[in-house]
């Protein structure tokens, strides 16, 4: 809690600085509450202000008239159902009870149906817990207050991820409300071994955030190095884990991800069954997986759902795209320009033709068809939904076709561009597909002036950057570099699930061991004189 | 003394490119003619007598690189001075591989641009490349290791499959006797590219497994001079005696006669680029082998060398007017030099070391 406690302590020295004649007990959240209901509840306005949103709800005593119990709340935070039920046994409660001085505290928890509630002294607290959604109940009588968990308020449900689909597996995606989230986890781990780990991190956002991990899976050193870094962190806000993300990241100057980023629960749980980590960031669907490698990005939760000769074969699709996407242009590039004699005679005549009629040489060719199509990739994500069609329309023809019937590019660097771009779509994970966007410029210009040398001379120096990178310690570039052998089993192939015997080694380092032989086990439960089947 | 950081298949990956390296480039022993084998066989030999003493000074004393052994058992003045000629010679021999990565670069692919800003580009590359130090270099040759490994396959593969080889021409055995293979062996085979392993003495300490460096060791380098060998021979096979001897870089010959489909034509040019990373690691590998050395005897960190040697690296690889004249430095007339480096050196300090109380006593 040192974030929290560093949090309180700056609010703390700014408002004292600003206000220093307001009375001590306004400002000081450590001040502990006395036992006069209308000095609480003043307390409470100057703090919250005149919002329109925050209610406070008096009931007055039936005999003196005076007020005696306080309910206060943020209207959008709370839930009115479970409001409704308190407000109905603390006024059956106040009717039937004069006098709440004998213990209220009690008396309160005797009558109140629902399950959190507790007892606060400080106003530090009793303001944390309006501004998570709680009911704060006072008394007349009693020093500090009662809070009442009935947090609430819209929410959307659970619904199918947009960003990460698959055709076979789960249908259900994360959504922005963090203890839904949990829960969909604990719905797929049912075992005490689960372990969450909590932080509220953002001065003025408070966000809560949740370090998920298996006790006995997961490397005891990484969650203790994330935990320290999360600790570390001390921001105004965080609105969404790409914060989180930028700031305990490895390295900061590199454009590859270091964490995945996911919608997907069962992505995350069987990440977690690897001994890596996930971090909840309430308030949005991505939860950040770590730590990963470099081949991870190019695996998707499905391939561990269908057949292993079809996932391994994706895989290599996938990375084949990466390279596509990458190379692509700037080989197109190298060879038209320097070293036509690579191509088939047939081939050369055919380009040299499309090429007479275009103005441009290949380098501005398609670095102009390739911002092209950035743009009207960042339009289509960007655009209001209705619009949709047009700018398809546009892309399609008009930047396509009709630009090569201009005269304007040759019809193969149409291909090229476009290839590269749904190469650029197959990976799973979107982090990577961006990284490889930007690079691919970088490589284009080297192109453009060495040729096939330059490619190599961007090429170089990207794979020793990828080697040199490491995730939570974990080497970036396992298990091709340094050597896993164990680990290749699932990496670029992905073997049955009856082999799979044990689990990552570079990210679990205990427990290595993940199922027992399927084979042995079948036959000991068919017994000695049919053991030996078909299976 | 720094913390070890490299994996035994990174170490034999490295070792393997490393002799790979620019070797492939030339053709060796041709003094030898059809006997260019055994002019390779005897050099492989005499290098494993010389692998075999940098492993045993290793194993005396597994906690010293090259540089701190020399000051060692050298004293403080005469070690560094060692230490620094070590440099010299690990700097040249980086400025050498630059220069044929240069030369090869304007030959095949690029034939107009100024071979300055070629070797330039190169330079900055394998210098980004030394920057990350030791560990990543071992990582990156691992990555590229199979790649490489199976281009050469393929070539194999290819040469044997279109019917390229005649075998023929391996006879007759010892036309001239054994006197020219032996004058081809040594010194220029045993000098280059087999007692070029004397840069592993600064490597070999960065290795996690103490000790048990033996066995990998010895392995990955009869591989790969087996792998020279055969590669050296096909070239001669292929190209027969009169060309192979006049053609700059036979083995991209041989590729450019190698014709499948129609499509396959010139594979050259892509070869050439599995011949970049061969290059590359030998001459990053020389690289962070002098940048080490600097760093051992100044103190000064790692990467406040790179820059300054690069530079010296690329001034040195200018001093050759032309290609031919950098050749015959390299084959003919450097070799004595580099053997004073690859066993005199070594052997001394071996000597010196079994002369010297056992370094288990000795408290650092």
């Amino acid at each position: 809690m040192n974030v929290f406690r560093r949090f309180r302590k700056n609010v703390k020295n700014i408002k004292t600085k600003r206000n220093e004649k307001e009375q001590e007990s306004v400002n000081n959240d450590e001040a502990v509450l006395d036992a006069s209901l209308s000095e609480t509840l003043s307390i409470l306005r100057t703090r919250i202000g005149t919002s329109s949103d925050f209610i406070i709800r008096e009931l007055a005593n039936a005999e003196s008239g005076n007020s005696q119990i306080a309910i206060s709340y943020i209207e959008g935070l709370i839930d009115q159902k479970q409001l409704s039920e308190l407000m109905e046994a603390l006024i059956a409660g106040n009717t039937r009870f004069s006098s709440f001085s004998n213990n209220p505290v009690n008396h309160l928890k005797g009558i109140i149906p629902i399950g959190g509630i507790k007892a606060v002294n400080t106003l530090g607290s009793l303001l944390t817990a309006i501004l998570n959604g709680e009911a704060v109940v006072a008394v007349e009588g009693l020093p500090g207050a009662v809070t009442v968990s009935i947090s609430g308020g819209i929410r959307r449900s659970v619904e199918e991820p947009s960003s990460q689909t698959v055709v076979r597996g789960p249908k259900e995606g994360f959504t922005e409300e963090l203890s839904v989230n949990i829960a969909l986890l604990r719905q797929k781990l049912r075992t005490p071994e689960l372990r969450i780990e909590s932080r509220t991190i953002g001065r003025y956002t408070q966000t809560r955030i949740a370090v998920i991990y298996i006790q006995g899976l997961a490397n005891p050193e990484v969650i203790e190095e994330l935990l320290s870094r999360l600790d570390a962190i001390d921001t105004d806000s965080v609105l969404e884990s790409g914060y989180i993300e930028e700031f305990i990241q490895d390295k900061t100057f590199t454009p590859f991800p270091t964490m995945i980023n996911t919608e997907r629960p069962d992505a995350v749980a069987g990440n977690l069954l690897e001994g890596n980590v996930a971090v909840i960031v309430d308030g949005t669907p991505f939860v950040l997986l770590l730590p990963v490698t470099f081949f991870k990005f190019f695996q998707s939760s499905e391939d561990y759902y269908q057949r292993y000769d079809i996932s391994s074969f994706l895989r290599i699709i996938r990375l084949f795209s990466f390279f596509i996407a990458l190379f692509l242009p700037s080989i197109y590039i190298a060879v038209t320009t320097f070293q036509q004699e690579m191509l088939p005679t047939t081939l050369l005549i055919s380009l040299a033709a499309q090429r007479e009629g275009t103005p441009l040489p290949a380098l501005l060719e398609a670095l102009l068809m390739e911002i092209t199509f950035e743009v009207i990739r960042e339009a289509g994500v960007r655009m209001p939904r209705v619009i949709g069609p047009a700018i398809s329309i546009v892309g399609a023809l008009v930047l396509g076709q009709a630009a090569v019937q201009a005269g304007l590019v040759s019809g193969a660097m149409v291909i090229v561009v476009s290839f590269t771009a749904i190469a650029s779509f197959v990976m799973p994970n979107f982090n990577m597909a961006s990284a490889v966007r930007l690079v691919r410029f970088a490589l284009m210009l080297l192109a453009g002036m060495f040729g096939l040398f330059g490619i190599l001379a961007g090429a170089v120096p990207i794979l020793v950057h990828i080697v040199s990178l490491s995730s939570f310690g974990v080497p970036y570039f396992t298990p091709l570099a340094p050597l896993r052998w164990s680990n290749l089993k699932d990496t670029l192939i992905r073997v049955p699930w009856r082999s799979m015997k044990t689990r990552p080694a570079v990210i679990s380092v205990q427990n290595k061991v993940r199922q027992s032989s399927f084979k042995q086990q079948h036959a000991a439960n068919k017994g000695p004189e049919e053991g030996d089947s078909s299976i | 003394m720094s913390k070890p950081t490299i994996e035994l298949p990174e170490l034999v990956s490295t070792l393997i490119l490393f002799e790979i390296g620019s070797t492939t480039l030339f053709m060796l022993g041709s003094e030898a003619k059809q006997d260019a084998w055994l002019a390779m066989i005897i050099a492989a030999s005499i290098g494993l007598a010389l692998t075999l003493l940098y492993l045993a000074i290793y194993y005396r004393d597994p906690e010293r690189d090259l540089f701190e052994l020399c000051r060692y058992y050298f004293g403080k003045w005469a070690g560094t001075i060692i230490g620094l000629s070590f440099i010299v010679y690990f700097a040249y021999e980086a400025s050498r591989v630059l220069r044929d990565l240069g030369e090869l670069t304007v030959l095949v692919l690029l034939n107009r641009t100024p071979l300055l800003i070629i070797l330039l580009l190169s330079v900055l590359v394998v210098g980004n490349t030394v920057r990350y130090g030791a560990r990543v270099l071992f990582l990156t040759s691992l990555a590229l290791f199979p790649i490489m490994i199976l281009s050469y396959l393929f070539l194999g593969t290819m040469t044997v499959g279109t019917g390229l080889i005649e075998y023929e021409q391996m006879r007759p055995l010892l036309e001239q006797g054994w006197k020219p293979i032996w004058n081809a062996a040594f010194p220029e085979i045993v000098a280059f590219p087999f007692g070029q392993l004397v840069l592993f003495l600064v490597f070999f300490p960065l290795v996690k497994v103490r000790r048990r460096l033996r066995r990998p060791v010895l392995t990955s380098y009869l591989f790969v001079a087996i792998f020279l060998t055969i590669i050296n021979q096909m070239n001669f096979l292929v190209l027969g005696p009169h060309l192979v001897e006049k053609s700059t870089v036979p083995l991209l010959q041989v590729i450019q006669l190698i014709e499948i489909i129609d499509v396959f034509e010139r594979m050259d040019v892509l070869f050439v680029l599995i011949l970049f990373m061969g290059l590359g690691i030998k001459m990053a590998a020389f690289f962070v082998g002098a940048v080490t050395g600097l760093q051992k005897i100044t103190g000064i960190g790692l990467k406040k060398w790179v820059i300054p040697l690069g530079i010296a690296i690329y001034a040195a690889s200018l001093i050759s007017p032309n290609y031919t004249h950098h050749m015959w430095v390299g084959l003919e007339k450097m070799p004595p030099l580099f053997l004073i480096f690859q066993i005199a050196i070594p052997l001394f300090l071996f000597l010196i070391m079994l002369v010297y109380r056992k370094p288990n006593n000795i408290k650092v």
